[in-house]
């Protein structure tokens, strides 16, 4: 059997404050986390703010250079950044970003943008790439006739998809979606997770869609890998993560999640207190501080990810088999 | 635009002049002439003569020249240097960034005349001086502002976009941060060209800038001053024309500025404190009261561009105890609604039309002070975005203590103990040592959290809550979903939720009102609405929320711009059963307990 | 505490670095020291003064050695001797400093006192006539430079109207009154362009204020449009307007040199000038390094306003 796409192996990404007088720990984002996204499939990966999830995004990207652990791509390690061999492999992934404003140029055309990566990385000419160019708006569902306009004449779902065509026009292997349709209306958001799932299926893409919508993902990734903390709590399929959620955290949040029948939804779970600090976090399991079924023995060591119920379905909590 | 023409001409102006000056038919600005010392007209000389019996109005001209000359060179060599050592300082941060940052913090440590003095005094007087010292003074201005715009450029995901391209170095900046910086850029160099010339003159007129004879208009008034009872004009010549320069300059540099901060969108507002009074009669009150009765409620906006409404014939009745969510997507008028009620809508935007009973009086007509007394009081608001809703300088105690001193007249003390009652009932652990906090020491949810307390405080009938979970992590959002439910059920409180989450809708409501551009387009209880949407609109919307195992269904097309509502039906474009009959405005059909503004409702759901 | 005394450090750094370029500032110049000193016009000095001069300011000796007698006589308040009339430095400042002070301190004050109040009146009624008239006059006023100001009222109301007199000094205990009719028209050119400054700053930040969401918040409880104005308002407004004060501190002591020499105010600046032009190179370097002090202590001064203001600076 050959190698996933991307694997990633016990990342590490801290990041230690700035400055000669800085005081203070370094934030642990990531601590720990496995990962491996196949060629064409998609990967979920669910976290609240604080969860790590966006870092663990860029450190698959390489945008980042972890500082544990090790992330290969297509069976070599991520050279390092701004390196020549770091910058030929960006070709080869893409990012879309969650802010649609803030994500493209304002003083520069949308077709100069989309174009940025053909022209980096490819021989082609002005006409090849023109043509290219027409080609990927087509494809995202946007007027090739309005290549000259600037971002600020596209609606938020637009330039969504404008991203999406910068990402993939240098023909990428692999996508790293961070909160893509978060910022966008219920109404445009199925649009565009339509469009992402359509160009996944079509252009055979590896994925890493990430979100803090339990439901988002749901219909588009194969798998999804439930974050707390900058450590995994749960991973395994889409759909037996949600038929089976097994670890106390998934539980609070699916709970959390209002539903359009609110029969239909866990027995709601609100999680006490506050989120621990990521300078500071709890010993033993990250979540026990919230936890109604925290035992002492939680305090004492990280939990392992353990597989339950089979189905590469695994859950870090030492309770999972009392839980469903 | 007006703001950048005149003053941009007056400079151009001058500037023409100053760089003609050679070719234009002029005396000779140094040749003295002492028979006509002082003389206040001589032929060819229509300002007359100086102190030594030189052309006034040659010098003048030529002064223009000398002093531009400097700043321009002066303030151009800054520009240079200090944006490249600031891009440079901003992008690869470590040594060159501390070089850039502290070397400007040096020169920023000596008060300008002063470091120009000990210059002057180590090298001497004279133009090369001059400029030299002016370039330095004016470095720190262009690293600091180019160093700041790169690192918030660096952040920005448009920057992070073309490096994840693999994009090189030299392309990024040049491509994509220098053209985003070169704004804030051009108005320190306009900042820097207009102080140059008052340092200039300033350093000439204490003799220690430009040499004699060249001229100089500050030369020309230091010269003058001696002779300033006999020829007082001789002095008010050049001071007109500094002035005058100066301040085309420094319009200039505001209206620059203002044209290059544009990315920040729209222009200055008119904010007035005090609430215009609404024209409109008083319509007969109903029979039976509900806690709050909207009817007709029009909220108009004067943009540049016309009138805008973004909010049109708004209807709703709220009971007390009960909860009305009002959902719609960004754009469809929902939390304008709310804030016209409350009577805080923004300065631009005024009621046109409708009436809002609470309690049987129409806030809408209602004197701001007898308006003010029930807000806050009787009728109380919760806002989405909790940080910048508390005021970052005020301890929160402090906060919600003013809420409950601006209805009840009790002593400090116990407003503070009555504070510190109230976080503890909204859920705040340790609520003595929290009182003392201040906002930013606080988690988004502790912060959504005394905003409710702020708004509970003197018992209010009425709580509106405007996207008070949007800014929140799902987890928490639960948990002020429940505090909310807890306290109207406790209080007896009539709630009115605005959101778009049609998921909270069906949590926490018993009434909906649906709001598509503008307008109502469905109401009615949330049960009944969502197993049985009648408007095509509440239908697609419902299909679009990623819920359970069927896949969510986008609705086509875009939200509609305020500016440019389609006509008839506003949602006709995007929607699947529209007809031509759809191009005539529909009317809100209401019967019993629902109502939906579509011509076609009937067959539809046949 | 450790924020104030980090604060406070930093100060006493800059103090250190400003002296050391000062020093160095003589080493730099290209060429002998003591020639560009002694060369005016052109003309060659001849080589017995430019020896003198060489022993005189210590030029002689090692470089490090002069910069430790250097940075030892500072601590100590020496600052050396004049090389017109050997007097020394630090007599010659004690002497002019405090007067040079009064017309700091005086010209703040009115500048403060006119310009907040008047900003935050301008912004509350924008667009009124106030607002109007007022900006329009803070725009003429800051391209006023401080010497025309200053020529310009001695013109007007000390030789046509004859209300003033031209300039001068009379000491407090002398004579009180002409002391403080002497200080007046100074202290007004002192003010003009911070005054111009705080009014524009302070108008667009209470604008700025006005349009936040917690002023909305206080809105919505109820308070009085007054309580909204002085709490919620006002308070917030200063924070920046204290950043731009701090800053703007140094172009008010350059402009005190210019008012000084306008109005023949025996400040600081009377000997600084004469210096100047005679290449008196110790006592430019003591003034320099005292204004320069002056200005690091009105700065650290302002941090701990912004400071008391603002409480995300010192508790985060």
């Amino acid at each position: 059997m050959t190698e996933p796409l991307v694997v990633a192996e016990a990342v590490e990404m801290s990041f230690a404050p700035r400055g000669i007088l800085a005081r203070g720990r370094p934030v642990r984002a990531v601590a720990g986390v496995d990962a491996t996204v196949a060629r064409g499939e998609a990967l979920g990966v669910v976290g609240e703010s604080g969860s790590g999830k966006s870092t663990l995004g860029r450190v698959l990207l390489g945008l980042l250079a972890a500082t544990g652990g090790a992330v290969r791509f297509d069976g070599q390690p991520l050279p390092k950044p701004g390196s020549n061999a770091w910058r030929a492999l960006r070709a080869r992934m893409g990012i879309v970003f969650q802010d649609p404003f803030g994500s493209l140029d304002a003083r520069r055309t949308i077709g100069a943008q989309v174009e940025d990566g053909l022209a980096i990385h490819t021989d082609l000419s002005a006409a090849e790439r023109r043509a290219k160019l027409t080609e990927m708006f087509v494809r995202v569902g946007l007027d090739p006739q309005r290549l000259g306009a600037y971002p600020h004449e596209f609606s938020g779902g637009q330039r969504q998809r404008l991203g999406i065509a910068r990402a993939l026009a240098t023909n990428p292997d692999f996508l790293v979606a961070d909160e893509p349709v978060s910022a966008l209306d219920v109404s445009i958001q199925a649009q565009v997770v339509r469009l992402l799932a359509d160009l996944r299926r079509d252009l055979g893409l590896a994925m890493l869609f990430i979100s803090h919508d339990l439901p988002v993902v749901r219909h588009l990734c194969d798998r999804v890998i439930v974050m707390y903390l900058g450590r995994v709590m749960e991973e395994g399929p889409v759909a037996e993560v949600f038929a089976r959620p097994s670890h106390p955290y998934t539980r609070a949040l699916l709970s959390a999640t209002p539903r359009l029948d609110p029969a239909k939804r866990l027995s709601r779970v609100i999680l006490p207190g506050e989120p621990p600090s990521p300078t500071n976090p709890p010993s033993g399991c990250v979540f026990r501080t919230r936890c109604a079924l925290a035992l002492p023995a939680c305090a004492e060591a990280v939990p392992p990810l353990r597989e339950i119920g089979g189905a590469a379905h695994r859950v870090a909590c030492i309770r999972a088999d009392e839980i469903n | 635009m007006r703001k950048l023409w005149i003053p941009g001409a007056v400079v151009a102006l001058i500037v023409l002049i100053a760089i003609a000056a050679p070719v234009l038919p002029l005396m000779d600005p140094i040749r003295q002439d002492v028979a006509n010392r002082l003389a206040a007209y001589v032929p060819g000389s229509p300002m007359g003569r100086d102190e030594f019996g030189r052309d006034v109005f040659s010098r003048l001209i030529w002064g223009a020249r000398s002093s531009l000359a400097v700043a321009f060179a002066s303030a151009t060599i800054a520009a240079v240097i200090g944006t490249a050592l600031g891009l440079l300082g901003g992008w690869f941060r470590g040594v060159v960034e501390f070089l850039a940052i502290r070397g400007a913090d040096v020169v920023l440590c000596f008060p300008p005349v002063l470091l120009a003095l000990l210059v002057v005094t180590l090298l001497g007087p004279g133009t090369a001086t001059l400029i030299l010292v002016l370039s330095v003074l004016y470095l720190p201005g262009f690293i600091r502002v180019s160093f700041a715009e790169v690192l918030s450029a660096r952040s920005q995901d448009y920057v992070e976009a073309v490096r994840a391209l693999g994009a090189r170095t030299p392309r990024i900046l040049l491509r994509t941060v220098l053209p985003n910086i070169a704004g804030p850029v051009l108005v320190q160099l306009s900042l820097a060209v207009a102080s140059a010339v008052v340092l200039e003159s300033g350093l000439s007129f204490l003799g220690l800038g430009v040499v004699p004879p060249t001229p100089s208009w500050g030369l020309m008034i230091r010269g003058a001053r001696a002779t300033m009872e006999q020829a007082p004009m001789l002095l008010l010549w050049p001071c007109l024309a500094l002035t005058v320069t100066i301040l085309a300059m420094n319009l200039l540099c505001d209206a620059v500025r203002d044209v290059a901060d544009k990315r920040g969108g729209g222009g200055a507002k008119k904010l007035r404190l005090v609430d215009r009074l609404l024209p409109g009669l008083f319509p007969a009150p109903a029979a039976p009261q509900p806690l709050l009765d909207v009817q007709g409620l029009t909220v108009e906006i004067a943009t540049p561009g016309g009138i805008i409404r973004p909010v049109e014939d708004m209807a709703f009745r709220l009971d007390a105890g009960r909860t009305l969510a009002i959902v719609g997507e960004s754009g469809s008028g929902k939390s304008m609604a709310a804030t016209a009620i409350m009577g805080l809508l923004p300065p631009a935007a005024r009621v046109a039309d409708g009436v809002a009973r609470f309690e049987g009086d129409d806030l809408l007509r209602m004197p701001e002070p007898a308006r003010r007394k029930l807000r806050g009081g009787a009728m109380a608001m919760v806002f989405q975005d909790p940080m910048s809703s508390l005021n970052p300088v005020h301890r929160i105690g402090d906060q919600v203590a003013e809420a409950i001193r601006a209805h009840r007249d009790v002593p400090a003390g116990k407003a503070a103990a009555e504070a510190v009652e109230l976080l503890k009932r909204v859920g705040i652990a340790d609520p003595e040592r929290r009182a003392r906090a201040y906002p930013h020491e606080l988690s988004g949810g502790m912060r959504q959290r005394v905003m409710i307390a702020m708004a509970i405080a003197n018992r209010p009938r009425l709580l509106i809550a405007d996207e008070p979970t949007t800014a929140l992590d799902v987890t928490v959002q639960a948990a002020i979903l429940e505090l909310l439910a807890e306290l109207r059920r406790a209080e007896g409180m009539g709630v009115v939720l605005i959101t778009h989450s049609l998921g909270v809708v069906a949590e926490v409501a018993e009434d909906v009102v649906v709001m598509y551009a503008a307008q109502v387009v469905e109401s009615g209880p949330v049960a009944e609405v969502f197993a049985r949407p009648l408007h095509p609109y509440t239908r697609a919307l419902l299909a679009a929320v990623p819920d359970g195992d069927i896949e969510p269904e986008g609705i086509p097309g875009v939200v509609p711009r305020p500016d440019a509502w389609p006509p008839g039906c506003r949602f006709a474009p995007r929607c699947g059963f529209a007809t031509e009959a759809c191009a005539t405005p529909p009317p809100l059909e209401e019967f019993e307990n629902h109502a939906v503004r579509c011509i076609r409702w009937r067959e539809l759901s046949a | 505490m450790w924020w104030l005394a980090r604060r406070i450090g930093i100060s006493l750094l800059l103090m250190w670095v400003v002296a050391t370029i000062v020093f160095l500032a003589l080493h730099m110049v290209p060429g002998d020291p003591a020639e560009m000193l002694l060369s005016t016009g052109g003309a060659m000095p001849d080589a017995y003064a430019i020896a003198e001069l060489r022993e005189r300011l210590g030029l002689n000796r090692p470089i490090l050695e002069q910069y430790g007698a250097f940075l030892i006589g500072l601590s100590q308040g020496d600052l050396g001797t004049s090389l017109v009339d050997d007097y020394p430095v630090a007599e010659e400042i004690a002497l002019r400093l405090p007067r040079t002070l009064e017309l700091i301190v005086a010209g703040t004050l009115l500048a403060v006192a006119i310009a907040l109040p008047a900003g935050t009146f301008a912004a509350v009624r924008q667009g009124g006539a106030f607002d109007r008239v007022s900006s329009a006059l803070a725009a003429v006023l800051q391209a006023v430079p401080v010497f025309v100001l200053g020529t310009l009222l001695i013109l007007v109301l000390a030789q046509w109207l004859r209300w003033m007199p031209a300039g001068g000094y009379t000491p407090f205990a002398e004579d009180p009154v002409r002391h403080l009719v002497l200080l007046s028209l100074p202290a007004v050119a002192v003010a003009k362009g911070l005054a111009a400054t705080i009014f524009r700053m302070t108008r667009a930040s209470v604008l700025d204020a006005l349009s936040r969401d917690h002023v909305r918040t206080a809105r919505a409880k109820g308070l009085t449009p007054q309580r909204v104005l002085r709490r919620h308002v006002v308070r917030n407004a200063l924070i920046p307007v204290t950043t731009v004060l701090g800053l703007q501190m140094g172009t008010l002591l350059g402009g005190t040199v210019l008012v000084e020499y306008v109005f023949n105010w025996p400040g600081l600046s009377t000997p600084l000038l004469r210096a100047v032009e005679a290449r008196d190179y110790p006592m430019v370097v003591g003034i320099v390094i005292t204004v320069s002090g002056l200005f690091l202590l009105i700065n650290l001064a302002m941090d701990l306003i912004y400071a008391a203001l603002d409480p995300r600076i010192t508790r985060s």
